[in-house]
């Protein structure tokens, strides 16, 4: 039983974020536990973590996307421009605007699994391209969109507002699909062993490439998300996001090189960043000090990880 | 049980339907405009204790040494001299929605005052959260249009760019090629550069040949400018507009040899500016006197709280302030005659 929590990811890092949030409540009883607390660190964390359910889907593959933050940025910027300027209905924009982040994936999963170049470098590559796009679209930002635009990212149902529920759908949905269908789960395979997985019959090029383009429609979907609930769509948005959701990937049980994690460890990745930077709110840690924390943080936890497997592989 | 390919589209199909099944039955929507969190404000929330008093900045780029130095080291002084707690949260990096996620924490809380650094128009909504919940809010630095913001202290960026036109027109003789550079993309630098361009197309003999990302780096503003001067050798001047542009374009003009040939004008007075006018290799500074953006913001908070002029039997009942609605603090101008004055302060 204890071999088994400690061994996966996903049941050590629960315990993690139980046993923290428990000792926080302790600590401010009146700020910490209340349901708006609750509720905004889940909306605060609900677009890294739609972003993070297509790094894991990457991950699990053995690739990952660097462009993520600026697909965010540029998806949001894109539909905004196109209803502002050009009043385009928003279910129109909406579909333009997942359109192209598709395009977008496309062009990267194509490039990176037909014509072989470096994942790395191409999504790199592609992040500054694409956040140039964002800027030239938005300027300084688009102000004052449709009504009904913000209220994808504004209402409310139940008391919690929508992106938590987009947020908790999909990645139920793709813990649904990587659990029960032969398709997602070939994605450990080809992360595991590429060439084997080749030459037992699997399209891996295709694979990668859908990979890339399911990611990248993620992303634009979370950016559309957050620029729904500024109300906004800022050229700004999503900085620095591929490598925050790259850390809570990591955190939730992926690895670098490929064919390991769970779909739910990438919500449990984002949340216990979540919570860690709600917390230095909470206690006033000054902001100079968090990227450190949670640097430490990380290493402290794959530290932990390693620790722990060559210790109970060995008992077992 | 596995399933194979085809199902894909069976559950696709089943989680789309999903989807606006969720959509269709939310309940809540978001107000049509903004008159129901003035109505939020008008019901007269509780009131925010001053008995653990504590003033909460939320800032971006907190690390930003020119923040550091200005916002925040006025801001903590304040807070030493009132004897009341003060705290500076924000992300580290350049992070709009991350400043945001930080206010909306920060409003649970319930501290005494809030001073927000007016980062973008982006963050109005969650202004006006902390203000319908009874929290004195306090912008700064940039305002932020359609936000119920108590008061705001801060620099007309259009002047900013006015005054670094008259000057260059007064340096090049009001002829020349001119280039500018700053972070594009940011609605306060961008009246910046209106105010600017403004002053020079008064002047037909100055030709504006470009505007530049130097997005805030001093190796992009000196890789920015050696390249436009291969390109235009007999360029007169450079004009930046956000605080490392200045020694960006110092440091590419110095090594081109042409220190204090081509002309520069730039934003903010940290050391190193400071020092580049010292040296002659910028000719002027306009700088910001952020120390009293956060100073008088702080203080604007804590008049507030306590009440130190109250026009009303109850301000709050009675819908309003009893602090200044707008502060313009004006603009430093920094050259070779007063340099000396800021560097040994």
């Amino acid at each position: 039983m204890i071999n088994k929590i400690l061994q996966d990811r996903v049941y050590s890092l629960g315990l993690v974020l139980v046993t923290t949030a428990l000792i926080t409540s302790l600590v401010f009883p009146s700020t910490f536990p209340t349901f708006e607390n609750f509720s905004q660190i889940l909306l605060n964390l609900s677009i890294d973590t739609i972003v993070a359910v297509g790094m894991m889907l990457l991950l699990i593959s053995g690739a990952f996307d660097l462009s993520v933050g600026s697909i965010v940025a540029f998806t949001g910027c894109f539909t905004a421009y196109l209803m502002h300027f050009f009043n385009i209905p928003v279910p129109l924009a909406l579909a333009a605007g997942m359109l192209s982040a598709l395009c977008i994936g496309l062009t990267n999963g194509y490039l990176i699994a037909y014509q072989n170049i470096n994942p790395m470098i191409q999504t790199l590559a592609m992040m500054g391209i694409i956040r140039g796009c964002a800027l030239l679209v938005s300027g300084a930002g688009i102000q004052n969109l449709p009504y009904w635009f913000n209220a994808i990212g504004q209402s409310k149902l139940l008391g919690i507002q929508m992106p938590i529920w987009y947020m908790l759908a999909t990645v139920g949905i793709f813990t649904f699909l990587f659990n029960k269908t032969i398709f997602f789960r070939r994605y450990y395979y080809i992360g595991g062993n590429e060439k084997a997985a080749d030459l037992s019959g699997i399209h891996v090029r295709k694979m990668k490439m859908f990979a890339f383009m399911i990611s990248a429609l993620l992303a634009g979907f979370a950016g559309i998300l957050l620029s729904s609930r500024l109300g906004a769509a800022l050229p700004t948005m999503g900085r620095g996001l591929e490598l925050r959701v790259i850390t809570a990937v990591i955190l939730g049980g992926a690895t670098l090189t490929g064919g390991y994690g769970k779909i739910p460890g990438a919500l449990l990745g984002a949340l216990f960043m979540g919570l860690i930077a709600n917390i230095m709110v909470i206690s006033r840690i000054s902001g100079y000090w968090q990227e450190i924390i949670l640097g430490l943080i990380l290493i402290a936890t794959l530290w932990l990880d390693k620790y722990l497997q060559r210790k109970y592989s060995a008992i077992s | 049980m596995k399933l194979k390919l085809p199902h894909l589209k069976v559950y696709s199909v089943f989680s789309l339907f999903g989807a606006l099944f969720l959509l269709s039955v939310s309940c809540e929507l978001p107000p049509r405009n903004q008159s129901a969190a003035v109505a939020a404000r008008a019901s007269n929330p509780e009131p925010v204790s001053i008995d653990n008093e504590e003033y909460v900045m939320v800032t971006t780029a907190v690390t930003m040494p020119m923040y550091v130095n200005h916002d925040q080291a006025a801001f903590r002084r304040w807070g030493k001299k009132m004897n009341v707690k003060v705290s500076i949260l924000g992300p580290a990096e350049w992070d709009v929605p991350a400043q945001i996620n930080t206010i909306e924490e920060v409003i649970g809380t319930r501290p005494t005052g809030l001073l927000i650094n007016g980062t973008d128009p982006a963050i109005a909504q969650v202004i006006n959260k902390a203000v319908a919940a009874g929290i004195p809010t306090v912008v700064y630095d940039s305002d932020i249009p359609g936000s119920n913001r108590h008061a705001f202290l801060g620099t007309d960026w259009y002047e900013i760019g006015r005054m670094q036109g008259e000057e260059m027109v007064k340096l090049t003789g009001g002829k020349g090629k001119i280039a500018y550079m700053g972070i594009l993309g940011l609605t306060n630098m961008d009246q910046g550069f209106q105010g600017l361009l403004d002053v020079l197309k008064k002047y037909p003999d100055i030709e504006v040949i470009g505007k530049y990302d130097d997005k805030a780096n001093v190796e992009e503003a000196a890789k920015i400018t050696s390249d436009v001067l291969a390109a235009h050798p007999d360029i007169a001047g450079f004009c930046g507009f956000d605080s490392n542009s200045g020694p960006g374009i110092a440091l590419a003009v110095r090594e081109a040899g042409k220190a204090g040939k081509i002309k520069i004008t730039t934003v903010d007075w940290e050391p190193e500016h400071l020092q580049l006018v010292k040296d002659g290799v910028i000719q002027m500074l306009a700088g910001q006197k952020r120390e009293l953006f956060t100073w008088y913001g702080a203080q604007f908070l804590y008049d507030m709280v306590h009440h130190t002029n109250p026009l009303a039997q109850n301000d709050a009942r009675a819908g309003i302030t009893s602090v200044p609605y707008i502060i313009n603090t004006g603009l430093l101008k920094i050259t070779a005659e007063n340099v000396d004055e800021f560097i040994n302060r």
